[in-house]
């Protein structure tokens, strides 16, 4: 009609135009919603079933012979004088504790140690914000609100809490496009991490097993995804190398489809011998995700190898951006590594031998021994 | 009408907020939070506006004091209405107030404190009549009751129980009032402490000089940059500003600072300790902060009565809350490493650079509970390991005997330091030592039991133990991580845009000597 369109007829099609835009934004985010419920591919070696069906990969040393009765890490503790946890309780409330004395440099110990080792491992230290953005919480495939959640809101604001340095350490990069020679990024950060628990019970939260509040050493890298399945191995290398230097009695398992979480395409826990719990604690977890949380986070790379084709006048020869693979690994979780230390190397006289590695990060200290009063 | 606590200097670790009994002044109550504009009290907008324009003090103390205006902010907008009551009991002694008025007034006057000593009194007194009329009452149904030998009316008796009744809660409810006002009053003063506003605050001590430069001084943001020591960008994506990432060798020091500190305190008799984070609002109030209110420094979590610490001061303060502590375990000194959050709420100027004030941050603190006639002696302690630490570092800093206007409402005497930052071209303050006497104790319920008999014989069934007395309490900043890094940034940097590492430090780093620029 060469712009002599009735207005009545115009008004028509805009209206038309904009009430399909309005379906389609609507749709977009109902589409959203439901298509970030899609958990991550699985990994074609990942035994599939329940956590029964974990396969144990690697067993390192046996359980230690005592030949005297065992004591849990709660009463060693009060014996040692190296928690306290009613205090915390009337401060704080339940599943909270000061650690005392030589508690509190065997986690310095473990935390120095621990990064001087995985730096020796090309990662770069970081310490990271413990407050973060909820929004960034979610991205890492994490679900700050909602029933039974794990994550500690703060009042008036739409921060939380950290549960883990995954979260900090992966908005680092945030909405990036990285050079492909950047890569891989590995960190190493040190943080304290916070989680409600909400909904555990039972005995499996006795004194350090289960806290609202902990120290925690996390290894997160950043790669090509040609290269996850590699850094996924060196990760759990690096975690089995660090509890084999404690003397620890553990074993690795590749976790079954059932007990990934949404955001890994594969992954190894690792439970070490409790003694006086009896029986095998998880002390720490690595994660392939793959794109999972690149996709959420919007971290790209830039691949640097050339298109084949001449470059023509005016148009880029660059390859088109695609999503890294993430990674995450526990390196030190505090207390579940005191509990392992404390039930492990326990004496018949009531002392607890310190490993050798912790000992130059403890001024040279070789036992906690008891007070004398 | 909260728990208000007078304005004063707010150390580092101490977060004093500022006061605004809404009572005092009927219009206030709504207006109270925003501290620049409302009708706040004379002191509290004086001391604002005077930092603003004074140029030599260093305006990056504004934020730290005149921050948080502590009222808890009415929810109606009616100006009477008043704001939640306390949930507990600070054990003051109303009698030795009401026996010495002349002198608290003064010290509230000194203190640039809000608190309404007149009122106080007044409902005192009015407690005092009530309670006795409830005494009164009392015999009288007793005697009209032996009287009549049970014969009583049951309308007289009807009569008599509604008016004990009523007195009863009339009862309850001044005392709750009581408390509400009472607790706004400041602690006492060491009569040692000058008088006035923070420029009046004397200095104790002065060690080293300023640093001369050949070169062009660099602040420690830039340093950060140059040596990949810290990552802020990144971090207000991910949390906000004020928020950071450290990298590299600036986590290794911070590492190396923690640990170093702590044995050095170690050393000097103290149990180290790690804390809770996350501590019941009821305990940052007893410790003399404000969790609620407009412009608190306190972060509160969502749907919880917990509030995350500003300062180990907090969660350790609670460890002997209700409790009698035998004389023989005094001193108890206690050197704790925490992260600290604050909200830095109403914080605004340069002042707030990089890493100088941050929402969280690492610390080590020294706690000390002790007998009354000993906390003179304990804080002079305090200051000294304090004083040891930073010279050991080589720090160029002087020792502030802080000004009545200056101590906040819970310290006896405060002193802090203040250590030479030459890329900022002026001192900051990296630490406080408060000795809070029975200020503290009073409200976390802290007393002991001293242990000399009394000299009479005991009697059988009569115990001879002397009735607990309140214990004094002390705190003090070991070291606030990220000023001390601004510190040994800005100066022990070379012109080759390497830092050097303090002697006492590098053995916790491995043996490193220096940080240098990163080859790329």
């Amino acid at each position: 009609m060469k712009g002599k369109l009735e207005p009545s007829e115009r008004q028509k099609l805009i209206e038309e135009g904009k009430n399909l835009k309005e379906e389609l934004l609507s749709l977009e985010e109902d589409l959203q919603q439901e298509a970030q419920c899609i958990p991550n591919i699985t990994h074609p070696d990942v035994p599939i079933g329940g956590e029964e069906c974990a396969i144990t990969r690697k067993t390192v040393g046996s359980p230690c012979k005592f030949s005297f009765p065992v004591k849990d890490h709660l009463q060693l503790g009060k014996e040692l004088d190296l928690f306290d946890f009613d205090a915390a309780s009337e401060v704080s409330g339940s599943k909270f504790y000061y650690l005392k004395n030589e508690a509190v440099m065997l986690e310095m110990a473990l935390v120095n140690w621990t990064l001087s080792q995985v730096i020796k491992n090309g990662f770069t230290p970081l310490t990271t914000p413990e407050l973060v953005r909820s929004s960034v919480v979610e991205k890492c495939g994490f679900q700050p609100r909602g029933d039974n959640t794990q994550v500690y809101s703060i009042e008036g604001s739409d921060q939380c809490l950290i549960g883990t340095a995954e979260i900090p350490v992966g908005g680092i990069h945030m909405d990036s496009i990285l050079s492909e020679s950047s890569l891989p990024l590995k960190y190493v950060a040190f943080s304290h991490c916070f989680r409600t628990e909400a909904g555990a019970a039972g005995t499996a939260t006795r004194g350090l097993y289960r806290v609202h509040q902990f120290s925690k050493v996390e290894m997160f890298i950043l790669c090509r995804p040609d290269e996850s399945d590699f850094y996924h191995e060196e990760l759990i290398r690096i975690e089995e190398d660090l509890f084999s230097s404690l003397g620890l009695h553990y074993k690795t398992l590749d976790m079954a489809s059932g007990d990934l979480g949404a955001p890994a395409y594969r992954k190894y826990d690792i439970e070490a011998w409790m003694p006086g719990l009896e029986r095998f604690g998880e002390i720490s977890s690595a994660s392939n995700c793959t794109d999972y949380q690149s996709r959420r986070l919007g971290i790209r790379y830039r691949p640097s190898e050339p298109s084949g084709a001449t470059p023509k006048k005016g148009k880029s020869n660059l390859a088109p951006p695609q999503f890294v693979h993430t990674l995450n690994a526990t390196a030190c979780a505090v207390p579940r590594m005191i509990v392992c230390l404390l039930e492990n190397y326990q004496q018949e006289n009531g002392c607890v031998i310190i490993p050798e590695p912790l000992r130059p990060f403890m001024g040279g200290l070789e036992l906690i021994a008891p007070k004398s009063r | 009408m909260g728990l208000q606590c007078c304005l004063g200097g707010t150390a580092l670790h101490t977060l004093k907020l500022a006061a605004i009994p809404s009572s005092s002044t009927s219009s206030s109550s709504s207006s109270s939070c925003r501290f620049v504009f409302g009708p706040l009290s004379r002191a509290f907008t004086s001391r604002f506006l005077s930092r603003h324009n004074r140029s030599q003090r260093p305006p990056f103390l504004l934020p730290l004091r005149a921050l948080s205006v502590s009222a808890a902010p009415p929810t109606k907008t009616s100006p009477d209405e008043k704001v939640a009551k306390p949930q507990w009991k600070a054990a003051i002694d109303f009698k030795w107030i009401t026996d010495n008025k002349d002198a608290v007034a003064a010290n509230v006057r000194n203190r640039n404190s809000n608190a309404n000593l007149e009122l106080v009194l007044e409902l005192y007194e009015k407690m005092l009549d009530l309670q006795k009329e409830v005494e009164r009452l009392r015999k009288e149904r007793n005697a009209v009751a032996n009287k009549m030998k049970g014969k009583l009316e049951p309308s007289e008796r009807q009569k008599l129980i509604e008016e004990g009744k009523n007195l009863k809660e009339e009862l309850l409810s001044l005392e709750e009032d009581l408390q509400q006002e009472a607790q706004c009053i400041p602690n006492i003063t060491h009569p040692d402490v000058p008088i006035g506003g923070e420029e009046c605050a004397i200095t104790r001590k002065t060690v080293g000089s300023p640093c001369k430069f050949s070169f062009p001084v660099k602040d420690h943001l830039q340093l950060g940059k140059e040596l990949d020591l810290f990552d802020f960008d990144a971090a207000s994506e991910v949390s906000g500003s004020k928020f950071y990432y450290l990298k590299n060798e600036a986590v290794m020091l911070e590492m190396a600072l923690v640990n170093w500190t702590l044995s050095q305190v170690i050393k000097n008799g103290f149990t180290p300790l790690t804390t809770p984070e996350l501590v019941r609002s009821s305990v940052v109030e007893k410790c003399g902060f404000q969790p609620r209110g407009d412009n608190t420094q306190v972060y509160s979590i969502e749907g919880s009565d917990q509030c995350l610490i500003g300062t180990a001061e907090i969660p350790v303060g609670g460890i002997h809350m209700d409790s009698i502590l035998s004389e023989s375990s005094l001193p108890l000194k206690y050197v704790a490493f925490s992260h600290c959050f604050r909200t830095e709420a109403g914080a605004a100027g340069t002042a707030t650079r990089g890493l100088y004030r941050v929402h969280q941050f690492s610390k080590v603190e020294m706690f000390i509970l002790c007998r009354p006639d000993e906390s003179d002696f304990y804080h002079e302690e305090l200051i000294r390991i304090e004083e040891d630490l930073f010279s050991s570092l080589g720090l160029h800093y002087k020792t502030l005997d802080m000004a009545s206007g200056d101590l906040g409402a819970p310290a006896y005497r405060k002193y802090d330091i203040e250590a030479w930052m030459p890329g900022l071209e002026r001192f900051g303050e990296i630490s406080s030592a408060s000795n809070c006497t029975d200020y503290q104790s009073r409200r976390l319920g802290i007393r002991y039991r001293p242990s000399e008999p009394s000299g009479a014989t005991p009697k059988k069934g009569k115990s001879n133990l002397a009735p607990p007395q309140f214990v004094h309490t002390l705190n003090a900043t070991a070291c606030a991580v990220p000023r001390m890094i601004v510190c040994l940034l800005e100066n022990y940097q070379q012109e080759n845009g390497c830092v050097i590492i303090p002697e006492p430090l590098r053995p916790f780093m491995g043996g490193l000597e220096l940080i240098a620029p990163k080859s790329r």
